[in-house]
């Protein structure tokens, strides 16, 4: 599943204009904020861990989408995933959640965890 | 028609005699001719008729006896047929159109079958289709026919699409001059069945205790033949209440051996020749094993073919840590299968096609277009009209009607006889890629799981974590999940046949905890650990079944996965407000169960339940699971809130 969304998330990257918005401006701490705020946390959970809506919705956590086809996925979204257009998410929140994402902690080793190790 | 009370007493007739009589008189003492009226009629027309012999004995002798006790019921025969079917419970809130059954229970044969007290109906039946699904039989579940009923449909519907056998029975009163007035008659039915109808395999309404011991053996072999399902039997009040008149020719049917159907062997033979030459099989499962029988049927096939297998989790069909255990790799595999055997598979469309939810509904196949498709199951000889859980039509090659179980043994004896050392060394060959891919994904689930693995709410991956490890030496059986848990199949060792025991059916809310306390009480007998993770919505549809596992003492350790929401419809409701560009500030109206938090630890403790939480500190996890579980260990209920991210 994760590797579909990357696949179409890079059909769409390649339609789009050039000039997307550097998303190294994100703001990460509006974008936890906003993240939470228009429900991203829903499927894909607090700490972009994923999820599932009727399938499973992928972890966002340090995501390896580039950032333009993160937006790209935001604004037409794939499957069941909601759509967010321009007036519901404007472009400085999706760059903020972008910056969150990057911000997380992600994977830890898991051999570190005991009790994934059962 | 029903037996009429026998020493019931004439008093309608009694009195009808002495109202003519009175009747008579008025008439007399009227009889005097007004002033100015019509012409008065003969003196004699008024008078009331002579008696005649029977009116003057009836005037003259004492009144009949009107007996106040009796020393046989029709109940006491219906429990002697419950003991030849081998019923150990019987489910129910208590109410009077089965009164006579419910004191020739308690009295008559010394409360077997063991009455559960539970205070919904819908609580009753859920328990016994989380019972059944263990113990492998039906436990007895009995309600008001009419109002009790309506109470029990969603359980019984969650029954019908599970195939799973709950005995079901009804008290009625069917003769209109027996109801007394009131609620006997908006608790009376000419047909109760009609309710249920669409979804019971069978339904009767006995006028005899000869009928109802027919039936009642009838219903059970109903129930109990594959395809499984609920059964449903109307019980007159009258035929459990009055004396029995014909005891000397009353008997009981045996109810003889149930032997599930098989595929044809013929079919089998041709579904082998094709999974043996098959680069790629895949066998798909869903509602197959119903005993351990068909679990090590299963594991013998999928590993004499060394196939992947990919596993709908409606049975404990298939360990989850199986080396050919794909489950978790869908996609990829049925992609690249030339063969595809389902077996006992609902919906074998939906297995095999991708949908989409949006404006436009789309779908597309996931497997390749020229993939043979075989299925083994009994989905078509059990259909109806109505409800449509049997799912989208399905393009097949070989539809295979017969028990997936059933016939496992001989699809299995056809595979081993064409399967020759070539073939052996290529199945080696395509086991072992599956098994180093099973590695991969098993660590990939652990990588997955720590993702927020301290994070508050807690993840569903941790929460589902620390029960495992806390349960993982003892002799445990899951037997209830949150929708889209997957955890517990990503990360836990399931492998016994009790380890598991699928979902609703017909997802149903309000099934998981009484469904998870049927199921533990099936459990008490073998000295199980029973869990159960299950969702805070579910949970406000029927806390009142903690009451019933407190009062029964069924040792059960219940975590919620408290999200605070009905998520998947607060998901949903988010997709429509995006779909209009109008943001999804609103989706927690209508969705959520916040402002007041419920905290479901201290409603347990209402209940006589031991209460844990609300946990929002993942460290605070294990110590409070170990709690629990002590209080689980000495036999009793205990119930663990945690508050969880949505998924």
């Amino acid at each position: 599943m994760k590797a579909y969304v990357l696949g179409a998330a890079v059909l769409m990257l390649a339609a789009l204009p050039a000039g997307a918005q550097d998303a190294s401006k994100g703001d990460a701490a509006n974008g936890k904020r906003v993240f939470v705020s228009v429900g991203c946390h829903y499927c894909h959970g607090r700490s972009g861990q994923g999820g599932a809506l009727n399938y499973p919705a992928p972890a966002l956590a340090q995501t390896q989408l580039p950032f333009d086809g993160f937006k790209g996925v935001l604004r037409e979204s794939l499957r069941d995933m909601p759509a967010y257009v321009e007036a519901v998410l404007p472009d400085k929140d999706v760059a903020d959640i972008y910056a969150f994402l990057q911000s997380l902690p992600g994977r830890r080793p898991a051999k570190d965890i005991a009790i994934l190790n059962n | 028609m029903p037996q009429r009370r026998d020493d019931s007493p004439v008093i309608g007739r009694r009195n009808f005699l002495k109202g003519a009589t009175l009747a008579g008189t008025a008439a007399a003492i009227t009889a005097s001719p007004p002033a100015k009226a019509m012409p008065a009629p003969p003196a004699d027309t008024l008078k009331a008729a002579l008696p005649g012999p029977r009116q003057i004995a009836a005037e003259t002798q004492p009144p009949v006896k009107d007996p106040a006790t009796q020393t046989t019921s029709g109940g006491d025969f219906m429990v002697d047929v419950f003991k030849t079917l081998d019923i150990d419970y019987l489910a129910m809130n208590c109410a009077s159109s089965f009164r006579g059954l419910h004191e020739a229970v308690i009295n008559y044969n010394n409360n077997k079958p063991e009455i559960l007290t539970c205070p919904h109906e819908e609580i009753a039946v859920a328990m016994g289709h989380g019972y059944a699904k263990i113990e492998g039989k039906p436990l007895a579940f009995i309600c008001h026919g009419v109002v009790g009923l309506q109470h029990a449909t969603m359980a019984m519907y969650n029954a019908w699409c599970d195939r799973v056998p709950v005995y079901c029975m009804g008290g009625n009163i069917v003769e209109a001059d027996k109801r007394m007035p009131g609620a006997e008659w908006v608790h009376s039915a000419v047909d109760i069945g009609a309710l249920t109808r669409d979804f019971t395999k069978w339904d009767d309404q006995p006028t005899s205790l000869q009928h109802f011991a027919d039936s009642a053996v009838r219903a059970y072999r109903v129930a109990m033949t594959p395809p499984m399902g609920p059964v449903l039997l109307s019980l007159d009040a009258e035929l459990q209440e009055n004396p029995i008149r014909d005891a000397e020719t009353l008997r009981i049917p045996k109810l003889g051996k149930v032997v599930p159907p098989m595929g044809d062997s013929g079919a089998l033979a041709e579904a082998a020749k094709l999974l043996v030459a098959a680069q790629n099989p895949v066998i798909l499962c869903d509602r197959l094993a119903r005993s351990p029988a068909g679990l090590a049927s299963m594991i013998e096939l999928a590993e004499t073919l060394q196939c992947a297998v990919i596993d709908n989790v409606g049975r404990m069909n298939f360990p989850s840590r199986h080396p050919l255990n794909m489950s978790f790799r869908r996609g990829p595999v049925l992609g690249q299968a030339d063969v595809i055997l389902a077996l006992e598979v609902n919906d074998v469309w939906g297995t095999l096609n991708q949908f989409s939810d949006r404006i436009v509904r789309s779908s597309r196949p996931v497997a390749k277009k020229d993939a043979k498709v075989i299925t083994i199951g009994t989905r078509e000889m059990l259909i109806k009209a109505n409800y449509q859980d049997f799912a989208r039509f399905p393009e097949v090659d070989l539809a295979i009607t017969g028990d997936g179980q059933a016939s496992l043994p001989a699809l299995l004896e056809q595979v081993k006889r064409l399967v020759d050392d070539g073939r052996k060394s290529a199945f080696a060959e395509r086991g072992k890629k599956l098994g180093a891919a099973r590695l991969a994904m098993i660590e990939q689930a652990k990588s997955d799981a720590t993702l927020g693995w301290d994070s508050s709410p807690i993840t569903t991956a941790r929460m589902c974590a620390e029960v495992y490890v806390q349960i993982k030496d003892e002799d445990w059986s899951l037997v209830g999940n949150s929708i889209r848990n997957t955890w517990p199949h990503r990360l836990w060792d399931i492998k016994k046949p009790y380890q598991w025991n699928g979902v609703s059916g017909g997802s149903g809310v309000g099934y998981n905890l009484p469904s998870s306390i049927g199921a533990a009480l099936a459990n008490k007998r073998h000295g199980r650990v029973t869990v159960a993770f299950g969702g805070d919505g579910d949970f406000m549809f029927v806390p009142g079944a903690l009451w019933t596992a407190a009062h029964h003492k069924i040792p059960l350790l219940y975590v919620i996965q408290n999200n605070r929401a009905y998520h998947q419809e607060v998901m949903y409701l988010q997709a429509m407000a995006a779909r209009h560009g109008r943001g999804i500030q609103n989706a927690h109206i209508g969705t959520t169960i916040t402002d007041p938090n419920v905290d479901y630890a201290t409603v347990a403790r209402g209940f006589g339940v031991h209460g844990e939480g609300p946990i929002t500190d993942p460290n605070e996890l294990a110590p409070a699971i170990k709690r629990a579980l002590a209080v689980v260990k000495r036999g009793e209920p205990a119930l663990i809130d945690v508050v969880t991210d949505p998924r």
